[in-house]
């Protein structure tokens, strides 16, 4: 079931922006699509893996973000069109094949689709990738709806096609994981097969091929400004009757802008750009000259302020322009439309009633994620802060347990970015005499967790590797990844095996253990603190959402507290942490509903008061 | 414009009740955004979605600007409450889900007195369901969800025909489809206006 293949020409359906762009792709002759899956943008490969052998183009889930890059780079290099869809951080992976592949530009359309993420609703900055679109030189089109996805992603494999060159799509949160009516046409995928035709002189960078291809680069940057200057997607909405004040705005600013304006009752034109890099200088300088005043709306970083001042200042031009450079709008978190009517009414001296922020009551207990009940990961946090007791340095990496952190359990003390544990794990040996635990999940350590552990290998470094290897990419929604045994894109994938690489990389200890087995895992711990060079702990259990979905619930051993056995010590709360389990007015209960049975609170508590359900 | 605001705990399907009144309004030709806040939500934290009936481009509900809140869990009705007016029709499933920082931080899970007092003081009407106990009733435990919908539906603040509802749940319920219906139908039952 699948409302992607299903819509027929000319009809609307609700679809998520992400969904927007795969049926847009799949209208504009995609070939290729890969992608490594992160939140705001999982739904786009996720849509694909669904719909991709029915459509008839090859998708796959790749190891990481650049190797989706590279291998949408060789399909698009042969000619064919291709796709690659991360999250914003991906980006930072992926962006050394990407600034070359600028230069040597491509034979096939070519779109990355980066999915933003203001005020980090699920990321660990909230930078802002439009700059890439600068510092590399792509084309970049931001959407603001998801009819604007599906419409803006045909254009941007036209465009890609036209002007040889790779092309960028940002969506943010509020676009990419909106849902609204899409207006579809009729489906036409591009070709499997395409013959590369070799030519070096453009797609092997030595030196003299790089230099040369750089002005082609810049070549083709004049032609995409035109481009953007005629662009259907960079238009002028009247607010009102319109006037001398005026607004340039763009992605999801433009929905708030456009809200907070006719809520305001304001006389205003609006230039909603969505064809936005290189900017339309020749339609930014005529609104220019015929508005007395102009606020930028945009979230995030002043993108396009700092060029639309820059053009002024080049035409010495007396428009009074503002912005976020002159604090009239907020640097920091997504927008809203109190947010900008705030900005606006300030800019314009437009009498607003201040609508004040509500502020919840303190009192109210809070909700955050927390670890599933029968989750491996918080087994082996226990374990690990009982063979360490809590004396140790954790350096943690991107994945579900990166929920470690709060307490009972926290077992984080450093993360930066994917696959950081292993490499900041090392730094962290070296000048500190607490023992060092790095923990990386599976999906992770294939991502980028391997040249790290070369690394402490080749060095000398010496801490403890925890593989927590639940069998999937549980936090974005459970992707198969290399280690996996079924991956539902490709039924021939091979399983590479998370031993064989340790080893390959010259491990010298290596154990692998079952987290729900909590002293065999405390045991092997405190044995692997002891080596002197880098150990490897492989924690392998299946993630407890997919054991109780393929077991369909039917295995597991239930569990209770025996009331009368129960000593009220509440360590199956301060060292153990399960949703399965609540602690209220002294009175410690297993909810049996919630119970996946993996008997780890069993072997936590020291009253053998937990017991096996009847 | 009608905005409803849906409010509850990861893994209670809140996402697909969204789907539903937003299918439901697209099928009655009525242009709808929908948004939600999950990320790490199917890891039992707080849930946010927002259904916006009509011409408006943000998706996002100004505060005090929702029409309906729509809650699957009482803590999270008064989470919402900043959302809500004299305006503003609170419907409430009275399931609790006691969170772990009740537990571990020896805070206090609010009372029935302290929700029915706070929602009373906010908004304009409160209307409580007993949505786990209706949804067990029609043979299906896991269907609260579509009981809410149906009490949503029930009400008419949305201006959608049942039978719009009806077809929008068939677009996005795979599995016992005629135990969701009735489900559906007593969460309409019990929210429609008395005649």
């Amino acid at each position: 079931m699948s409302r992607i293949l299903e819509a027929e020409p000319g009809s609307t359906m609700l679809l998520m922006g992400n969904e927007a762009i795969v049926r847009g792709a799949l209208e504009a002759r995609l070939s290729v699509a890969t992608t490594y899956p992160g939140t705001p943008a999982s739904e786009i490969g996720d849509t694909f893996a669904k719909v991709a052998e029915q459509a008839g183009i090859y998708f796959e889930y790749s190891t990481n973000e650049k190797v989706a890059t590279e291998v949408a780079i060789g399909a698009a290099a042969s000619g064919l069109r291709a796709m690659v869809s991360m999250k914003h951080v991906g980006v930072n992976v992926a962006s050394d094949p990407l600034m070359t592949f600028a230069y040597t530009g491509t034979r096939g359309g070519f779109v990355l689709v980066t999915a933003d993420d203001p005020s980090c609703h699920s990321s660990q900055n909230e930078q802002d990738n439009r700059f890439y679109a600068l510092f590399g030189g792509f084309p970049l089109f931001e959407p603001a709806s998801p009819q604007e996805c599906y419409d803006m992603v045909k254009k941007a494999f036209e465009v890609s096609e036209e002007l040889g060159q790779p092309v960028i799509l940002r969506t943010t949160t509020r676009v990419a994981h909106v849902r609204g009516p899409v207006t579809v046409g009729e489906i036409s995928v591009g070709p499997k097969k395409k013959e590369f035709v070799k030519e070096p002189a453009r797609f092997v960078t030595v030196p003299a091929v790089a230099r040369a291809r750089h002005l082609v680069l810049l070549e083709q940057l004049s032609k995409a400004e035109q481009m953007a200057d005629e662009s259907e997607f960079n238009t002028v909405i009247r607010i009102g009757d319109g006037g001398r004040q005026g607004i340039v705005t763009s992605s999801a600013a433009a929905n708030y802008t456009i809200d907070a304006a006719k809520g305001m009752g304001l006389h205003v034109d609006v230039l909603k750009l969505g064809f936005s890099n290189p900017v339309p200088s020749k339609k930014l300088l005529d609104f220019l000259r015929t508005h007395d005043i102009v606020v930028i709306v945009e979230e995030l970083e002043p993108v396009l302020e700092m060029q639309v001042r820059s053009l002024a200042q080049r035409e010495g031009l007396g428009t009074k322009v503002f912005g976020k450079m002159d604090g009239y709008m907020p640097r920091a978190y997504e927008f809203d439309q109190a947010i900008v009517t705030r900005g606006l009414a300030r800019a314009f001296s437009s009498d607003q009633k201040e609508t004040t922020r509500c502020e919840l009551p303190q009192d109210l207990p809070t909700r955050p994620p927390v670890l599933c009940a029968g989750c491996p990961h918080s087994a082996t946090y226990y374990a690990v802060n009982k063979a360490t007791n809590k004396k140790a340095l954790f350096a943690s990496d991107i994945g579900c347990y990166t929920l470690g952190v709060a307490p009972p359990y926290s077992t984080a003390d450093l993360l930066v970015c994917m696959g950081s544990s292993v490499g900041t794990a090392g730094g962290l040996a070296k000048v500190n005499d607490l023992p060092v635990i790095a923990f990386i999940g599976d999906s992770t350590f294939f991502h980028s967790g391997i040249p790290g552990l070369v690394n402490a290998v080749h060095q000398g470094h010496r801490f403890l590797v925890m593989i927590l290897d639940n069998r999937t990419t549980a936090m974005t929604g459970h992707q198969p990844h290399p280690g996996s045994a079924r991956d539902p894109c490709n039924p021939g994938a091979i399983s590479v095996s998370i031993e064989g690489v340790v080893k390959g990389c010259g491990v010298k200890w290596l154990k692998v253990v079952d987290p729900y087995d909590t002293s065999a895992t405390t045991e092997a711990v405190k044995e692997a603190l002891t080596q002197d060079s880098v150990s490897v702990i492989i924690a392998r259990r299946e993630c407890a959402l997919i054991a109780k979905r393929d077991e369909k619930g039917a295995i597991v051993k239930k569990h209770y507290i025996d009331q009368e056995a129960c000593k009220k010590c509440r360590t199956c709360v301060t060292k153990f942490q399960c949703p399965a389990i609540s602690s209220i007015d002294k009175l410690q209960t297993i909810d049996e509903a919630l119970c996946a049975g993996c008997g780890v609170c069993a072997q936590v508590c020291p009253y053998k008061a937990i017991k096996e359900a009847p | 414009m009608v905005d409803v605001y849906l409010v509850g705990v990861g893994g209670q399907g809140i996402i697909t009740a969204s789907k539903i009144v937003g299918d439901a309004a697209t099928l009655a030709g009525k242009k709808v955004l929908l948004s939600e806040t999950h990320g790490m939500a199917q890891r039992g934290g707080s849930v946010v979605c927002t259904a916006r009936i009509g011409d408006v481009r943000s998706p996002l509900i100004p505060d005090h600007g929702a029409d309906v809140v729509l809650s699957f869990e009482l803590l999270e009705t008064l989470r919402a409450l900043c959302k809500a007016s004299k305006n503003t029709v609170v419907i409430s499933s009275t399931e609790r889900i006691v969170p772990l920082s009740v537990s571990t931080q020896k805070l206090r899970y609010p009372t029935m007195e302290d929700v029915e007092g706070k929602v009373m003081r906010t908004a304009k009407a409160f209307m409580q369901i007993d949505a786990p106990r209706v949804a067990a009733d029609s043979g299906v435990p896991m269907s609260s969800n579509v009981v809410m919908v149906g009490a949503l539906a029930g009400t008419g603040i949305t201006g959608l025909d049942r039978a719009h509802f009806e077809s929008a749940m068939k677009m996005n319920i795979r599995r016992d489809l005629a135990e969701n219906i009735i489900a559906f139908s007593e969460g309409y039952r019990l929210a429609s206006p008395q005649p």
